[in-house]
């Protein structure tokens, strides 16, 4: 039997039962598995993840009367076909247009459910790094759901408000229930997997705009205001990573910069080389030079 | 058309054709490849060798889908099981949700020459086809959809990247007053330019240089100034290619990194990268120029090493750096 009838067939049972049913009661229903009991496991465990990743909703439970307990599958109409989407086809067509020019890793956008095939071939004009947990921190903070995971070798339980992309990082931002206050994150410091949690209980804060902060504004500890001097010659580049700047008669501009992680702020004025010197504060000007003396 | 699809593929279109053709009542066979991307030949035989024999125990026909394919149109009934739509899961709906949402980030300048971008409907926010999309999707995956996700493709200066699109566009050249950064130097250039393009949030241009007479990738952040023309470009160049691989004629620098310095691995293009027992790093990497690699050592402070020296890259290269930076502060 084809595979792709013996999947339908299988979707089509559990769909169908009243109750859960055990692996052995479905294969009888559904015949196309091989005979020896090692291999029809085999098969069976195959076509269920099959299923689960194209997104049905197979739930397990103890099938009632055996003992000891046996697993048993079924499928839920409810949870099979959820929130109804209906999108015209203008509609259709933008969203298919959209996975085409922003390509994002891993799988499939699923937009196939809805209907959105073909269309013309668009050049890609963007590449965003993607994975399975920002999904799931996306999903959760859209529906207002709690998340817990490991964040500098803490478990961490977190309400995610925005996960937002900016300069070739993705941050979340969101009520830190660990921490009982609001926090912001690098998701490439997330390890391991995001687990989905209960309902958010704290309302949707403001949190200063991740696509405004910098490496040296991410930290624990109470901003340092720091001015730094950079050279005409770097003036331009610096207005532009800086915004405003203050100009002096030479050319030269003074950026004042929030410091809350000296280190990334060393690291930045460093990418200056010597068109740039820390002015104030006096700590941060002598760590510097303790810095840079340290390769004598 | 697509390549072949796997048993997976077809099932997923399976799962939304069946409840779509009910639901038309009955659909051309044309309208359901189109809409679904499915290959019409194995659309026909799918239905044909496969649909017809699915159902429940005990498989008689009163408990088997019923598909009936007359002049091009397919008809289906009693397909009971598969009536509604497969749910979008809240994973693929954040990725839709993501997509969108870079799209809409583009430009927000009314008048857009790049057509394919003007198409999805970013320049005119307020009927957008893709905004309607991503509201009735942002309905679907909760009330707080609008807000979950934001993305910034690049930083660069929204009239830059205008002129080049409309260049790209247009066919014609481009003067660029450019910093290149691992050089440390500005200089003007004339462009072809063929594609305007982000990558891990910075958007960058690929174009012919006639200064370097070779292709090249700007980041277009480091573009002080372009200027349009209405010269014709001159050189054609094929837009697949990457971003930054070093060619083979650059100097290679070896060098060796403490372990918690294991992020030069995942941000730089290595070309070999070995840890030794305590963590630590060997790595092999091109220079392109000195002003990147001495910017790299005195972050990374006198931890890292240089092994192997050359007339490239001096054994002294960062400890002269970090004299130079210094002279600013002892001066």
């Amino acid at each position: 039997m084809d595979k792709l009838e013996r999947l339908l067939n299988l979707a089509a049972a559990l769909l169908d039962a009243d109750r859960a049913m055990t692996a052995d009661e479905l294969r009888d229903r559904i015949g196309g598995y091989p005979e020896s009991k090692a291999s029809f496991r085999r098969a069976f465990e195959r076509d269920k993840d099959d299923l689960r990743a194209m997104g049905l909703p197979i739930s397990v439970e103890p099938v009632a009367g055996t003992d000891p307990p046996l697993d048993g599958y079924r499928m839920r109409r409810a949870d099979y076909s959820g929130a109804e989407i209906r999108l015209e086809p203008d509609e259709l067509a933008a969203l298919h247009l959209a996975t085409n020019l922003v390509r994002l890793d891993g799988a499939a956008s699923g937009l196939i459910k809805l209907g959105a095939g073909g269309g013309d071939a668009a050049e890609e004009v963007g590449y965003v790094p993607f994975n399975d947990a920002l999904a799931v921190m996306i999903a959760a903070a859209a529906d207002r759901k709690a998340v817990t995971f490991i964040y500098n070798d803490v478990v961490r339980t977190v309400e995610p408000w925005r996960l937002s992309f900016s300069r070739g990082h993705w941050y979340l931002s969101g009520w830190d229930r660990t921490r009982d206050d609001d926090r912001l994150y690098r998701v490439d410091r997330i390890s391991g997997t995001v687990e989905l949690g209960d309902d958010a209980q704290h309302e949707i804060g403001s949190i200063d705009d991740p696509t405004d902060l910098r490496g040296w504004e991410l930290g624990d500890g109470d901003a340092i205001r720091a001015r730094v001097r950079v050279d005409a010659v770097q003036a331009a580049h610096a207005r532009h990573l800086l915004g405003a700047v203050e100009e002096e008669a030479s050319g030269s501009v003074i950026a004042e910069i929030d410091v809350r992680n000296p280190e990334a702020f060393r690291s930045f004025v460093l990418s200056f080389l010597d068109h740039a010197e820390v002015l104030e504060p006096p700590e941060l000007r002598a760590s510097m030079i303790d810095w840079l003396e340290s390769f004598a | 058309m697509s390549a072949k699809l796997t048993a997976r593929d077809r099932m997923t279109r399976l799962l939304a054709v069946i409840p779509w053709v009910v639901e038309e009542d009955g659909a051309s066979l044309d309208d359901v490849a189109a809409r679904f991307d499915y290959p019409r030949d194995q659309l026909v035989a799918d239905l044909t060798e496969v649909v017809l024999f699915v159902g429940v125990h005990p498989f008689t026909p009163d408990s088997l889908i019923e598909v009936d394919i007359t002049d091009d149109r397919v008809q289906i009934r009693y397909a009971d099981w598969f009536n509604q739509p497969l749910r979008l899961t809240a994973e693929e709906g954040a990725r839709l949700l993501t997509a969108g949402r870079s799209v809409l980030s583009i430009g927000g300048d009314a008048d857009n020459d790049t057509a394919e971008i003007d198409s999805a409907g970013f320049d005119d926010e307020e009927a957008s086809p893709l905004l309607r999309a991503l509201t009735k999707l942002g309905m679907a995956l909760g009330a707080s959809a609008d807000s979950a996700v934001d993305v910034r493709l690049g930083d660069a200066p929204e009239a830059t990247l205008e002129t080049l699109r409309r260049a790209v566009g247009e066919g014609t050249q481009v003067e660029l007053d450019y910093y290149t950064y691992g050089r440390d130097e500005l200089t003007t250039r004339i462009v072809d330019p063929a594609r305007v393009f982000s990558d891990h949030g910075n958007w960058y241009l690929h174009g012919y240089c006639h200064r370097a007479n070779a292709e090249r990738v700007f980041r277009v952040d480091r573009i002080r100034d372009a200027r349009p023309s209405a010269t014709p470009i001159t050189h054609t160049i094929e837009t697949s290619g990457g971003l930054f691989t070093p060619g083979g004629d650059e100097p290679r620098v070896h060098m060796h990194l403490p372990a918690d310095a294991s992020w030069v691995v995942e941000q730089y293009p290595t070309e070999s990268a070995e840890a030794r027992s305590d963590g630590s790093i060997d790595v092999v990497m091109a220079v392109t120029a000195t002003p990147w690699l001495e910017r790299l050592l005195l972050r990374l402070g006198p931890t890292a090493s240089i092994l192997e020296s050359s007339e490239a890259v001096p054994e002294d290269l960062v400890s002269a750096a970090a004299q130079r930076v210094l002279a600013r502060y002892t001066a």
